[in-house]
């Protein structure tokens, strides 16, 4: 699961080195659209849906990580 | 730069390349090379308001396009409603159709292309069209399941107007394009017409037809006596495809892999605009492997899905925006090319036989009329091409206003007329820009006579000090050595394999051979 996320991350803010530290704040191309892309990448990947409430919550790896879990 | 106006939030469907304007804002018109229209109808229940809004797009779109000179694609207006109380009503409908038939009114100009953007909803149901959390939280026009599939469409689309399709089909003939084997089955019963199966092989050939009516080359490739083949065009009234309509036919008993290397050869095309169409899995996947280039679809298991077959070659290969006559008239040219190589064997010297040709050059300055092929041109030859500098109509306009000359060729000779084949650009320095020539006129010489006309020209203009230079592609070794065959001398030769050459023509004589009439 961890391997899933990091690669959507990697995919989606077109970069090769994020790692688990990757956030919102520390991560330059993670801005609103690219947000939206990856929710909707999460969504497919793991069958979930996550509701506009959840979206604006889920601003780093970790919060991710947290998210999917609860699922 | 492409940029787009819009008035949703369409980022996600288009590549981190293109730039958008604000939402519903057309105050900024940036410089851009492309320009691209897509609106969506507004999310309202109240359809009196939409009608409204709808008018105001319309007109937004007129101001745009009025100011606008280069290429403009404009999508049409999609109706994704799924609900409407009052269902006979055809007051929105009505202004839907208004707007598009502005749009498609306005692809009357040059530079401007209608897409109906129907043909991508209607693979997908209304209600699958929008995904309200993402049209909520971000104002995505469509869900983004779709994102996928549209940039796959829009990839199809964009080489669709730039013409890059398929040029050859390929069609073997036993089960392929008749039902039943000749060898085994006998000229007069072999299936084509009449009940199923014929049924379906006479509809499948109709649209073969039409493939070749609309400037696809074909060539039969095929295991078989020639001399049966023969028996069927001569003795079966319901073959619809006929020996002239093939440009070039194999069919012997040499692998199939070295038939198509030699029809490429012989029709002058790459092997990566030919597709392959045989119902043969042996058969395929011998061209599979052994030529990757050359598109080898599926052939279905029974006959009566061939119309799934054909909208395959159509939507994936042979599609396009719109065809010029000279695409059109082409495949003529390809058949008769084949006669002219047949010919050149009659003749003791190749200068005879070019003689007994009677080509006539027409070489006139580019005008409007003219402008369309010549960007063209500069968009899809590869082989004969000095530098390869792809144009748009607009960059062309801009040469010419730059006072550059440029010259199309068109030639003619006893076998039909080729059309425009050819073009030179010369910048009003005298360097020569562009310079390329349909391969489907090479072989005859036709490239020095071009290029020493207009070099007279240039002299009778007062130039006497001309550049020309050649730039190396992956396609155009060709033409490596063709400025130094025109006495050109080699100043400059750079690592990447590209050069710069130099003529005084105050010291040339520049004579054309007399068997090419110019003018």
């Amino acid at each position: 699961m961890e391997e899933k996320i990091l690669d959507i991350l990697k995919r989606n803010l077109n970069s090769v080195d994020i790692d688990t530290s990757c956030s919102w704040d520390n991560c330059a191309t993670w801005d609103s659209l690219h947000h939206l892309s990856i929710c909707f990448d999460l969504e497919e990947e793991f069958n979930i849906s996550i509701e506009p409430e959840e979206m604006g919550c889920i601003k780093c790896y970790n919060d991710i990580l947290k998210l999917i879990k609860s699922k | 730069m492409t940029y787009v106006f819009r008035n949703n939030t369409i980022e996600p469907f288009f590549d981190e390349s293109y730039v958008f304007s604000g939402y519903g804002d057309i105050s900024a018109i940036p410089n851009a090379e492309l320009y691209i229209w897509w609106y969506q109808l507004p999310y309202k229940y109240d359809f009196n308001q939409i009608v409204r809004e709808l008018i105001s797009y319309k007109e937004m779109l007129q101001y745009v396009s009025n100011k606008i000179h280069n290429e403009l694609i404009v999508f049409s207006l999609v109706n994704q409603f799924t609900c409407s109380i009052e269902t006979g009503n055809v007051g929105l409908i009505n202004a839907i159709d208004e707007f598009n038939k502005v749009a498609r009114d306005l692809s009357n100009l040059s530079n401007v292309k209608f897409i109906d953007f129907s043909e991508f909803t209607t693979l997908y149901g209304n209600q699958s069209l929008v995904d309200w959390k993402y049209y909520y939280t971000a104002q995505y026009p469509y869900s983004p399941k779709l994102i996928r599939p549209f940039k796959l469409w829009w990839k199809k689309k964009m080489c669709q107007i730039s013409m890059s399709r398929k040029k050859c089909l390929v069609l073997d003939l036993d089960n392929t394009l008749w039902g039943g084997i000749l060898g085994e089955d006998g000229v007069t019963n072999i299936k084509m017409s009449g009940d199923y199966p014929g049924k379906a092989f006479h509809y499948w050939q109709e649209g073969i037809k039409e493939l070749q009516r609309n400037g696809v080359i074909l060539a039969i490739c095929s295991k078989n006596n020639i001399s049966d083949v023969e028996e069927v065009w001569n003795k079966r009234d319901d073959i619809l495809l006929h020996r002239d309509d093939f440009a070039t036919i194999r069919i012997n008993w040499k692998d199939k892999a070295t038939n198509i290397r030699e029809i490429a050869s012989e029709l002058n095309i790459g092997l990566d605009s030919m597709v392959f169409v045989d119902d043969n899995p042996v058969e395929r996947e011998l061209i599979r492997t052994t030529l990757p280039m050359v598109a080898v679809p599926d052939y279905p298991e029974h006959p009566y899905n061939l119309p799934l077959l054909y909208d395959k070659l159509v939507n994936d290969y042979f599609s396009v925006y719109k065809l010029t006559l000279d695409d059109v008239n082409k495949t003529y040219q390809y058949i008769s090319n084949a006669q002219r190589i047949e010919e050149s064997s009659k003749y003791d010297t190749f200068e005879d036989y070019l003689s007994s040709l009677n080509m006539h050059l027409k070489i006139l300055p580019v005008s409007e009329i003219t402008i369309p092929r010549a960007a063209q041109m500069t968009q899809k030859t590869n082989q004969f091409n000095l530098c390869t500098r792809r144009y748009t109509e607009n960059d062309l306009r801009l040469l010419l206003d730059s006072n550059a000359n440029m010259w199309t060729l068109s030639v003619s000779d006893r076998f039909g007329d080729n059309g425009v084949t050819g073009l030179i650009i010369v910048t009003n320095d005298g360097r020569i820009d562009t310079f390329l020539m349909s391969c489907r006129v090479l072989g005859r010489g036709l490239e020095y006579a071009f290029a020493t006309y207009v070099l007279q020209q240039l002299k009778a203009l007062g130039v006497d000090r001309v550049i020309g230079e050649y730039i190396p592609t992956a396609k155009n070794i060709l033409v490596k050595n063709f400025w130094t065959q025109m006495h050109f001398r080699c100043v400059e030769e750079r690592e990447d394999g590209s050069a710069k050459y130099y003529i005084d023509l105050s010291n040339e004589t520049l004579q054309i051979k007399d068997y090419y009439s110019i003018n």
